[in-house]
């Protein structure tokens, strides 16, 4: 286990707090370290000691390599049981997200290879038809897995993509839960408008 | 009553169950649903973790066609596009600025004035009514359900607020007793199930649905109820996984409460789960369960 004490880089700490509070809306400074987020978190027993609020005093203290690789910043569900029990009402879950964000524009991999691919395979079909049937959107998820392997020639890794994929596919379709018909919205231009606007957007 | 109607994305494909349960209870309790025309996906949580700005857009086309047919209340049965949906509204109406952005580009402007209700709280607020309480109601024997209620029921990304309590909602368990089942009090109604996370980070997800299920399990529960779309995909396909994973021996149905409340009045195990479009054997627990239970 790796719980070694933060480092404060006092030059980073101001502008990397500042940037944190903006693109997540959370007023991080109000942390006290009450540490009610840390007893709610449902993923803090894998996450070598990293709880939400030590998450913020990383932030804090602009230690952003830490903050930007540490566990709890990749395995973090989005659950918000911290945000609901916080006194200060900081919803740490929105930091983490914020966390992950800013990590990928630096060009930092994701914990889980997978993570980056899947929103963005779900994300990109709901802008192109409008809704998601979910045989294209897995569809799309695993050409982006098997693009990413076939860049680092890993073949092995694309025939398991393939077999574990389809073994999904089976599954549901056991389940009567795939379905084949397809459907879409037509509010495809006004989505993909409002899309352009996004464009350079760091926050809403 | 006339009720706009969002079903979502999963409502048309993996929980299309949930979709027809729906609209069947609705109809036997004078609930018309009027399904919003051309309405496209919320973003789910995808949208927020790549652009913030369409994670509140897309939402916000849905509400202007909502506005747009008249009607006072939108009903939404998926609680991952109930919760976008309703952040979305009070985020516009906390940022002016950005409404303005947003409602340029679309052609059902966005105002701000339909009420955002989940399926559930419909539900919680027509029980309650005279009407119901003239119905007749069929007795269910023998279910002990635990209710589970995940985590986008009644905790958001931003402040909104909702009727349930936060840490120990009650709406689904006064729904079951309205029609003579008692529900469990246990344990872990709103701990995460992992969501999408089962598909990049299964180690976690799976941990947490073992930890719903062990704990349902030993205070004896024979069934979940749920209304989430995601929870019950989660924990039932995921079921023999996580189970055999942490070894519990137990296997339990899980029903989305639209089932139950449709059994207790008056609609046949066929009704609700007719041909082979749709999925789950729940009905059948016993057989489910085998000899453990």
């Amino acid at each position: 286990m790796d719980n070694k004490a933060f480092e404060f880089n006092p030059q980073a700490a101001d502008v990397f707090t500042r940037e944190v509070t903006a693109r997540s809306g959370q007023d991080i400074t109000a942390c006290y370290q009450c540490k009610r987020c840390a007893s709610g978190c449902p993923v803090a027993e894998d996450t070598d000691m990293v709880t939400p609020n030590r998450l913020i005093r990383m932030v804090v203290l602009g230690d952003i390599e830490n903050a930007l690789t540490n566990k709890l910043t990749w395995k973090c569900l989005f659950c918000h049981t911290c945000g609901t029990r916080c006194p200060n009402n900081i919803k740490t879950g929105r930091i983490a997200d914020t966390l992950k964000k800013m990590a990928l524009d630096a060009g930092i991999d994701p914990q889980q290879p997978e993570y980056k691919n899947f929103h963005r395979a779900f994300f990109n079909y709901s802008l192109r038809h409008g809704r998601i049937n979910e045989i294209g959107m897995m569809g799309e998820f695993q050409l982006r897995n098997m693009w990413d392997h076939l860049k680092k020639r890993n073949y092995i890794a694309i025939l398991s993509e393939i077999v574990g994929k389809s073994t999904l596919a089976w599954e549901m379709f056991k389940q009567n839960r795939l379905q084949l018909s397809y459907h879409s919205s037509k509010g495809r231009d006004e989505i993909s408008r409002l899309y352009k606007k996004s464009a350079g957007r760091k926050w809403i | 009553m006339d009720l706009a109607y969002y079903p979502g994305c999963s409502l048309y494909q993996s929980a299309k169950l949930y979709n027809h349960q729906t609209k069947l209870v609705f109809g036997i309790l004078d609930l018309k649903l009027k399904e919003l025309e051309d309405w496209s996906c919320c973003g789910a949580t995808s949208a927020g973790k790549i652009n913030d700005f369409m994670a509140v857009a897309l939402p916000a086309r849905n509400l202007g066609i909502a506005e747009s047919t008249g009607l006072a209340e939108l009903v939404i049965p998926c609680s991952a596009c109930y919760s976008r949906t309703l952040v979305a509204q009070k985020q516009l109406e906390d940022f002016p600025l950005l409404k303005n952005e947003i409602n340029i580009e679309l052609s059902n402007k966005v105002k701000g004035v339909i009420k955002v209700s989940s399926a559930l709280e419909v539900l919680e607020k027509t029980i309650s009514g005279s009407k119901f309480k003239s119905m007749s109601l069929r007795k269910l024997e023998g279910y002990n359900p635990a209710c589970y209620y995940g985590c986008m029921n009644t905790r958001f990304p931003y402040d909104v607020l909702i009727a349930d309590n936060v840490e120990n909602p009650q709406s689904m368990e006064t729904v079951l007793k309205a029609i003579g089942v008692t529900p469990l009090d246990w344990n872990y109604k709103t701990l995460c199930c992992g969501a999408s996370s089962i598909i990049y980070n299964p180690e976690s997800a799976l941990d947490l649905m073992a930890k719903i299920m062990r704990d349902a399990v030993s205070r004896g529960a024979d069934c979940f109820v749920v209304n989430c779309p995601m929870c019950q995909m989660n924990m039932e396909s995921q079921q023999d996984q996580f189970c055999e994973k942490h070894g519990i021996k137990e296997r339990l149905p899980v029903y989305f409460i639209t089932e139950l409340l449709g059994l207790a009045l008056g609609l046949s195990k066929e009704d609700l789960q007719p041909g082979d479009n749709l999925f789950i054997d729940g009905m059948d627990w016993t057989q489910l369960c085998g000899d453990s239970v």
